[in-house]
């Protein structure tokens, strides 16, 4: 089929041009050029929209800039006031909490209505739905609604507790809750999109496998850790992974945090990310913010080339 | 063989790689064409000045933006440099991304508002037009001269104040009613404004209302307090005031009114500037709010009684409250400079009767604040000696001292210690010694203008 009908006219013009070129191409060679004008366009994208801001804040992370066109060198200066700077390890302490609690939290969710939902029913199709639903609404109107539902003493989450003795909690204005309550509003927003990914893992397991079990004897539990899990690794790995890093950037808890506590109180909410976006754009600090937007896309690194070492690259082999 | 490729793709009528190329590359060079006309527009625009506020077109109080427009309108109806208005919503013109990132990329607009608590920030950075040359003897001496020294460096002045907005307390008096109190009752210390708090408190309501977001305006809402038993930031030495029995009360009485109960942890709607969903949706008794507060009331939440009281204060201490408000600027490094100079005087420092009556429309028609000109309140004394206002007027703005003009970094040291107090629970004598120690630490190495 490849050299056959059509495809052995287009080789022979070819053929005759290469010819009066004196410029041979492989069809391997054209092939791989083929490829990479297809991919040109993301390739250029992400080379200027991500590439290149990542080398700018490189290079800004070793300046004094004072965001009216000022720019000092400050060789590392920047670097060593980040180690001395107690509200930047903080934020690495509050960082590292809201990973621990929404990673883990995020697996066991996403997976857990993952296998709700594999289940041929006539309303599965409904219940994939309205657990993906929070991801079809705009973060800031998820920070809003949950900020609502939250109020002190008179918000329906605290008349709810109430009812067992457990209102007049404060769950954005008290330190000590504040961060599980953007953990559970990040969990509730993101599990959806988790669960597609657990139904996709879900779907690639062949049927036989259950059926030998159950013929086997085994029940549903066993078949979940010796069948299921096992063979959920590569899934498994991309979540964590990506949730990981997610959690780390940013990517849905710049927004709650914007909208619900301004890192407060108390600076119990101050992730990395927003520290960094605080020096940046309050204090007018944006070389300082470079050096710890770099730090942090280092630790990143470290992490996933560390995940990949341990997982053989998520093949777990 | 060329008609016979031709003939294959004709008849599959599907696209060869080249066909492909051939059309994308001339949508693409057609596509670039049809936007000159766009770039050249734009480019024409860029002789209008802009000027950026963050009154909403429609918003609450829909006279606001309204000043804003015939403002505009009456400039650019007899001048050459047209003036285009442009709305940033409060809370990303406030604590967002959008002034920062056009200072830093050389956008920035050619006319803004700024508050005290940002002064130095842009002043030190340089983009502030010096406007002395446009306002005359006269009325650079009309204006009260404690607004005016926060937006003034060397004796020159850099902004143009448009209101002075003193603090209070509002509440309730259908509560005060239920809870037996009446304005007898009304509190002249702090102790009795907690224990008053105490008796408002119920269980779908608090007693007292502070502002626990932490910010500038937290800082700003939290100074009077500092001031009262005679604390300050900043000695006269240049060093840090701050790890002072002052500074040690006033935080210890704000961690008390939420240790209490008797104040939330969390405000309603855009904070406790915003007085309509706290104290006129019934969420508190007794609401710490600016002067904005009684036209904010009359638009939002018109059926409510309620009354105010100037600041109580510590044992021992005097009276005094803290008076914010924005100014006008112009931005140095703008379009022209010396336009957008000219608008901050002629819409607010002339001594034309125009002028004056912008300034009088803004603080009685579009808000309800004091002016920050003696000839505006003059010319508006009607207005400012009626109803709510008598009680700034006569009470509370006599005692009323210009917010702090302090660059970020000190903004952020002071409302860490109030956040950790507040709500946090940390000892007040620690955190004012280790705040002052940080204070200490960067007031060494700074070189900006003065702070006050």
């Amino acid at each position: 089929m490849a050299f056959g009908g059509a495809e052995g006219v287009e080789y022979e013009t070819a053929t005759g041009r290469r010819a009066a070129r004196g410029a041979p191409w492989s069809m391997r060679r054209r092939e791989a050029v083929a490829g990479y004008l297809f991919i040109a366009p993301d390739a250029i994208g992400l080379a200027i929209f991500a590439a290149l801001p990542m080398l700018l804040a490189l290079g800004l992370g070793f300046y004094e800039v004072d965001g009216f066109g000022g720019y000092r060198f400050a060789g590392l200066a920047n670097y060593r006031r980040m180690f001395l700077d107690p509200l930047f390890l903080q934020s690495l302490r509050v960082t590292l909490f809201y990973v621990l609690m929404l990673v883990p939290s995020l697996y066991v969710v996403g997976l857990g209505l993952a296998l709700l939902a594999q289940r041929r029913s006539r309303i599965s199709g409904l219940v994939r739905s309205l657990f993906f639903l929070p991801q079809m609404v705009s973060l800031v109107v998820v920070a809003l609604v949950w900020q609502v539902l939250l109020v002190d003493k008179i918000g329906p989450v605290n008349r709810l507790m109430s009812l067992v003795g457990l209102g007049g909690l404060s769950w954005l204005g008290d330190p000590d809750l504040a961060l599980a309550s953007v953990v559970v509003v990040s969990l509730w927003f993101l599990m959806g999109f988790y669960m597609l990914i657990f139904l996709g893992g879900l779907q690639d397991i062949p049927r036989e496998y259950y059926e030998a079990a159950w013929l086997d004897g085994a029940n549903p539990i066993r078949a979940f850790f010796h069948i299921t899990l096992p063979l959920l690794r590569t899934t498994s790995f991309f979540v964590l992974l990506v949730a990981t890093v997610t959690a780390v950037a940013g990517g849905q808890a710049f927004d709650l945090i914007y909208v619900m506590t301004k890192g407060g109180p108390a600076n119990s909410t101050e992730l990395t990310i927003y520290y960094i976006y605080q020096q940046a754009f309050q204090y007018n600090e944006f070389g300082y913010a470079a050096a710890m937007a770099t730090t942090l896309v280092a630790i990143l690194l470290a992490f996933t080339f560390l995940l990949f070492r341990i997982t053989r690259g998520g093949r777990f082999e | 063989m060329e008609t016979q490729k031709n003939g294959r793709a004709a008849s599959t009528g599907e696209l060869t790689r080249r066909q492909l190329l051939r059309r994308g590359t001339i949508l693409g060079g057609a596509a670039a064409l049809t936007g000159f006309p766009a770039i050249i527009r734009a480019k024409a625009a860029t002789t209008t000045l802009s000027f950026w506020q963050f009154y909403a077109p429609g918003g609450p109080v829909p006279a606001q933006s309204q000043w804003f427009e015939d403002a505009v309108a009456a400039w650019n109806a007899a001048r050459d440099a047209k003036i285009q208005l442009e709305y940033v919503p409060s809370g990303d013109y406030m604590n967002g991304t959008k002034l920062p990132t056009a200072f830093a990329s050389g956008q920035g607009p050619d006319i803004f508002l700024i508050s005290p608590g940002d002064f130095l920030r842009y002043y030190n950075g340089g983009v502030l037009q010096d406007l002395t040359p446009y306002i005359d003897a006269h009325t650079r001496s009309d204006f009260s001269q404690s607004v005016i020294a926060s937006r003034k460096v060397d004796d020159k002045i850099y902004g143009v104040p448009m209101e002075v907005e003193p603090m209070a307390f509002y509440y309730r008096k259908d509560f005060f009613d239920k809870a037996g109190l009446n304005e007898n009752d009304l509190p002249k210390t702090w102790e009795q404004l907690l224990e008053i708090g105490k008796k408002l408190t119920t269980s779908d309501r608090f007693g007292l209302l502070f502002e626990t977001m932490p910010g500038y305006y937290q800082n700003f809402t939290w100074y009077p307090f500092l001031w009262q038993g005679g604390g300050e930031i900043q000695g006269s030495d240049g060093k840090s005031a701050f790890n002072a029995p002052a500074t040690i009360q006033a935080l210890k009485f704000w961690q008390d009114a939420v240790k209490s109960g008797a104040a939330p942890r969390k405000p309603l709607g855009g904070g406790v500037w915003d007085i309509v969903p706290n104290l006129g949706s019934g969420y508190c008794a007794i609401q710490n709010c600016g002067i904005w507060g009684i036209s904010n009331l009359q638009s939002g939440a018109k059926d409510v009684p309620y009354g105010i009281f100037k600041l109580p204060t510590p044992p021992g201490g005097k009276y005094v409250t803290v008076g914010g408000g924005w100014a006008m600027v112009a931005n140095a490094k703008g379009k022209n400079p010396d336009a957008a100079g000219q608008f901050c005087a002629w819409a607010l420092a002339s001594a034309s009767p125009d002028s004056l009556k912008r300034m009088v429309d803004w603080c009685t028609v579009a808000k309800s604040d004091m002016p920050p000109r003696q000839s505006a309140f003059d010319t508006g004394k009607a207005a400012f000696e009626t109803g709510q206002m008598k009680i700034f007027t006569e009470q509370i703005y006599p005692g009323a001292r210009a917010e702090p003009r302090v660059p970020p970094q000190v903004y952020k040291i002071v409302s860490d210690a109030i956040q950790a107090c507040q709500l946090n629970g940390a000892e007040p004598a620690k955190q004012a010694e280790t705040a002052s120690q940080q204070l200490d630490a960067f007031l060494a190495g700074y070189t900006g203008a003065k702070i006050l």
